[in-house]
């Protein structure tokens, strides 16, 4: 059956359905409570068993959250792409803001171990980036703040090398800017799956 | 004053509500659409198949998950008309 529409009526459908495909990202929570989770983890372990195992001091915690969270991300990353039902181009963005954080921190990583420097403090900074620029782009407010209590601890980090307030500042950032956030979205995701 | 004529395949709230849903995304498949739009599957087939035939959108069968999965996309064609229309609803609301 053929509707007749008021320009005003028409307005309200375009505005209304774009609003909704706007709102059609996919799900992010599980992404930063998981690395949320496993940094957390891997800066306490390294802090908290520096003196009883060496390996700890070498990174080992890292490399394990590293790995680790890179096989859940891409096995998780897989299957939702294989159930989702929308391709937005702001996940896209979202995407390839991410995909650039990973490429710059690793060769930062590089740069930084062969040089012998620490590279927490300015790895910190840099995750500030993503997360400010993702929480723009979905505006999601938590994420936004996030962002900035990134760049916030990063240049903290940079003026003290005492181990405990390093981990505290790494730790804060993490439960603030990552894990809090993380659950926040993943309620606000199961709210608008439920709408 | 005259006014810009509407384009009829745009000017039905249903097949509307796809086109707005559709550009504002790359591609979104038939049952998100269907929860989207709030619309009965065969009312939603019917106004899909229209914008299809008019070129407005395409329309591509797979399978995901072993289930068969409809996705449309607006193209070309179906962006410059929906611009055309969003333009000529500016005009009316002008005047």
């Amino acid at each position: 059956m053929e509707q007749h529409l008021t320009p005003e009526q028409s307005l309200k459908v375009i505005e209304g359905m774009i609003g909704q495909a706007k709102r059609s990202f996919s799900r992010l929570s599980f992404y930063f409570l998981l690395w949320g989770i496993l940094l957390t983890g891997a800066m306490l372990a390294t802090y908290l068993l520096a003196d009883i195992e060496p390996a700890m001091r070498h990174g080992m915690p890292w490399g394990i959250a590293g790995i680790g969270g890179g096989i859940i991300s891409s096995i998780h990353g897989a299957r939702q792409s294989r159930q989702e039902q929308v391709a937005n181009p702001m996940d896209r963005i979202v995407g390839w803001v991410w995909g650039s954080f990973i490429i710059t921190m690793m060769l930062l990583l590089f740069g930084t171990l062969r040089n012998g420097i620490d590279p927490g403090p300015g790895i910190t900074l840099l995750t500030g980036l993503p997360t400010f620029l993702t929480g723009q782009i979905m505006r999601f407010r938590p994420l936004i703040l996030g962002g900035l209590l990134f760049w916030a601890a990063g240049i903290t980090m940079h003026f003290t090398a005492e181990a405990g307030t390093l981990t505290a500042l790494y730790c804060g950032a993490m439960l603030l800017g990552y894990i809090i956030p993380g659950i926040l979205l993943k309620r606000q995701e199961n709210g608008l799956r439920a709408a | 004053m005259a006014f810009a004529p509407l384009d009829p395949l745009l000017h039905n709230q249903l097949r509307l509500a796809v086109m707005s849903f559709l550009v504002a995304v790359d591609s979104a498949d038939f049952n998100y659409l269907l929860e989207k739009t709030g619309a009965t599957r065969g009312n939603l087939s019917v106004q899909i198949s229209k914008l299809k035939e008019a070129g407005y959108i395409e329309v591509t069968k797979s399978f995901k998950d072993n289930y068969p999965n409809t996705a449309c996309r607006v193209s070309q064609h179906g962006l410059a008309a929906f611009e055309v229309y969003v333009a000529a609803i500016k005009s009316y609301l002008k005047n």
